[in-house]
């Protein structure tokens, strides 16, 4: 690790003039949980670090007229306490509860896990499913851009070196709406998870599935939705019939992307069992 | 180098850091808290566990200039050098240690459990030290420690 200047900047402004002077040579910190590791084992390097996580702009949990906005710098322990998220929302803490530990709730941040995109990363499956859109900072002003847009790969994102991620946002969701999220790790805690699976859902008033979005965690290079399942469930009731094909649709679809990989026979076998669950969250969860 | 001044165990430390230096490496080398104890390093054991602003995190994974302004509790802050604190009391008592390495930030986790949860159920104290592995004690003494600390901080509250 050869860090030759550190800075704490106080507003997004600084940071970004920060960024922009500094440019390929600076990295960003929040919690550290991953970056502190992988500067260590020499796999990233900074000569100028930058932490973020005294500007108090990016630790709010806000709603804004029908979208609910997360600052990238709110830790998961703050997503897991807070009172406009339970309930209703119970996907997302879910997701957050089950990120690390203790230790790492309390540092690692929800922009941390967006721009890391790191393929098992559990906070990015119920996002995806909620269409969430990002707010970027930069020194030509701010903008928008669709999470599923801005992970590119494994690991990649489409994000600029001098921007900063300042904060992600989704609608809020209504009656008739509902957010599940599950996971498959080897343990409870401190668990990598080898399959996650969020679903986005929306129910008519004859009860059938108007709109479905499911996002799976570790079943691909990243992050990323599974249209071919979510098309066939809409306009259908949601029976045990139907889950059970759109469950068989989801195990085709693992096993294709996964062919070639030691964990594809038992994942496409799992994530049957990981996703019914999920819907079924979501169903319970459209009835709040 | 960088100054930064921090609080740590209720007092007021203004030191010269390396920009690389991490908490542990700072409380550890430079200041001589040496309760803390690095074990993997990456986030998995949390043997370097600290309490940062009422918040347990890795001491190994936050970076030192990271720490400016902030208060910092290790193990030495927890007794006050003569009385055990009552969680300290009831480990040894329940024989919730063995080899020790992972009991101070064992300690600290349980604190920051109780200090935001005085009365936790079993399940909930096994959640609140799930970020500390122990190796050897099988962890049910450990909670059982925890239990009892609870409930001699509530004698201790209602004495008070």
């Amino acid at each position: 690790m050869e860090i030759n200047e550190v800075f704490k900047p106080s507003k997004v402004e600084e940071a970004i003039k920060l960024l922009d002077h500094y440019q390929e040579t600076s990295k960003i910190i929040a919690g550290g949980t991953d970056l502190i590791i992988s500067l260590r084992e020499g796999k990233e390097s900074a000569s100028v670090i930058i932490d973020i996580s005294s500007i108090k702009e990016l630790k709010e949990i806000t709603k804004r007229e029908d979208w609910i906005e997360i600052g990238a710098g709110v830790t998961f322990t703050k997503v897991v306490n807070a009172t406009m998220l339970q309930e209703k929302y119970k996907g997302l803490i879910d997701a957050a509860a089950s990120v690390g530990s203790p230790q790492i709730r309390n540092a690692a941040t929800v922009g941390g896990n967006i721009c890391n995109a790191s393929p098992a990363a559990d906070f990015i499956p119920p996002l995806l499913a909620l269409e969430a859109v990002l707010v970027i900072a930069g020194s030509n002003g701010i903008r928008e851009i669709k999470l599923n847009d801005f992970i590119t790969d494994k690991g990649k994102v489409a994000l600029s070196k001098n921007e900063l991620l300042v904060k992600v946002k989704f609608k809020e969701l209504k009656r008739n709406q509902g957010l599940g999220f599950n996971k498959l790790g080897l343990r409870k805690a401190l668990a990598i998870s080898r399959i996650c699976t969020s679903v986005y859902l929306e129910i008519s008033e004859d009860s059938k599935c108007r709109d479905m979005r499911i996002a799976n965690g570790s079943l691909g290079r990243h992050g990323l939705r599974e249209k071919v399942v979510e098309n066939y469930f809409k306009g259908k009731p949601l029976t045990s019939e139907t889950i059970e094909i759109g469950s068989q649709l989801l195990e085709e679809e693992v096993n294709n992307r996964l062919q070639g990989r030691s964990s594809a026979e038992f994942k496409r076998e799992a994530v049957k069992g990981v996703f019914t669950v999920a819907l079924n969250k979501a169903i319970e969860n459209s009835r709040l | 180098m960088k100054k930064i001044a921090l609080n740590i165990n209720g007092e007021e430390y203004v030191v010269d850091i390396n920009e690389d230096m991490r908490l542990i490496d700072l409380l550890r080398d430079k200041l001589h808290f040496t309760g803390t104890k690095e074990g993997c390093g990456e986030g998995e054991c949390g043997a370097c566990t600290v309490i940062m602003d009422g918040e347990t995190v890795n001491s190994c994974m936050v970076l030192a200039f990271q720490a400016e302004g902030r208060e910092i509790i290790t193990i030495e802050g927890v007794g006050n050098g003569e009385a055990l604190h009552p969680i300290q009391k009831a480990f040894l008592e329940e024989g919730a240690v063995q080899c020790g390495f992972c009991i101070p930030g064992m300690v600290l986790s349980a604190k920051a459990l109780l200090d935001k949860k005085p009365a936790p159920t079993r399940n909930e104290i096994r959640e609140g030290i799930s970020g500390n592995l122990c190796r050897c004690t099988g962890y049910n003494k450990i909670v059982d420690a925890i239990d009892k600390a609870s409930k001699y901080l509530k004698e201790e509250g209602e004495t008070k």
